[in-house]
């Protein structure tokens, strides 16, 4: 019993599909809009090939100074203009996986994500549907509430 | 991503902060087993009957756990919405990419010729 979670977003774009596949596709065109409010994406390197990689870097201001979180992923299919998916992971700067815990995220996070992108023409408008999914790790069930009790069990053993 | 400045809401912060504490999870964890009342909860602990207290007003602020109102003994029990926030990170990501997906409708907006017959 596998407890996969994912987020979907479904968007009409005023813009042809040729130019919201480039969005995703193209490096220069991703850094200007992926990154937070305030952060840059300063490193994007995207080989768009199935089995191609894909790392980059956002970077923000904190408190403590400047910050810089790494990802890394995996091309898995190119339809173009209709249809990506991605895999993605927190990344050092060399594109070696780290484990969401080593970054500070709260438990219960996935370790591989999977986006996929899916862009349907319009009458000259794009239609976009994207699914941001948790890849399950070995463990059936190793995300969600159990997930959450099970830490709570460890804890008290430990 | 959730970034440094992407705050995760308020309540998401103090979930997390009643969550920072042994005590605090050893008492949910007893929880998750079924009901107790506060002397039953603070049996297993070498502390006080105030300092239990305390930590169950934390837990219950946070919406962790619920004390009945009635009952004699007022005893607690899980309260697992928060907790089940905690755990589902894919509804975090949501306002994330509602932002992002703003960002790319403007940033189409710039990048684009204006229509035909518009004047500028």
């Amino acid at each position: 019993m596998t407890d996969t979670q994912s987020v979907t977003l479904d968007r009409v774009l005023d813009a042809p599909i040729d130019l919201v596949w480039q969005m995703w596709t193209e490096a220069e065109h991703f850094a200007a809009w992926y990154g937070p409010t305030g952060a840059t994406v300063p490193v994007v390197e995207m080989d768009v090939t199935v089995g191609g990689t894909r790392h980059f870097c956002i970077e923000m201001q904190t408190p403590d100074g400047q910050s810089r979180m790494w990802f890394v992923g995996e091309y898995r299919v190119i339809e173009q203009p209709t249809r990506l998916v991605y895999t993605e992971s927190m990344s050092d700067p060399d594109g070696n996986r780290v484990s969401p815990e080593a970054m500070g995220m709260p438990g219960g996070h996935p370790e591989l994500t999977e986006v996929t992108v899916e862009l349907t023409d319009v009458d000259g408008r794009t239609r976009m549907v994207m699914t941001h999914a948790g890849i399950p790790a070995d463990s059936p069930g190793a995300m969600g509430w159990n997930m959450a009790l099970d830490k709570l069990e460890a804890h008290l053993a430990g | 991503m959730l970034t440094a400045d992407l705050a995760i809401d308020d309540r998401l912060d103090e979930t997390f902060a009643a969550l920072a504490n042994p005590t605090r999870r050893a008492i949910l964890a007893r929880l998750a087993q079924g009901e107790a009342t506060v002397n039953e909860l603070a049996a297993p602990f070498a502390m006080t009957l105030p300092a239990i207290s305390k930590h169950i007003k934390v837990l219950e602020r946070a919406g962790l756990i619920e004390r009945s109102r009635h009952a004699q003994f007022r005893p607690c029990r899980l309260e697992p919405g928060p907790l089940a926030e905690v755990a589902g990170w894919a509804e975090q990501y949501r306002p994330i990419w509602e932002e992002r997906f703003d960002r790319l409708g403007e940033y189409l907006q710039h990048i684009q010729p204006p229509p035909e017959g518009t004047d500028s």
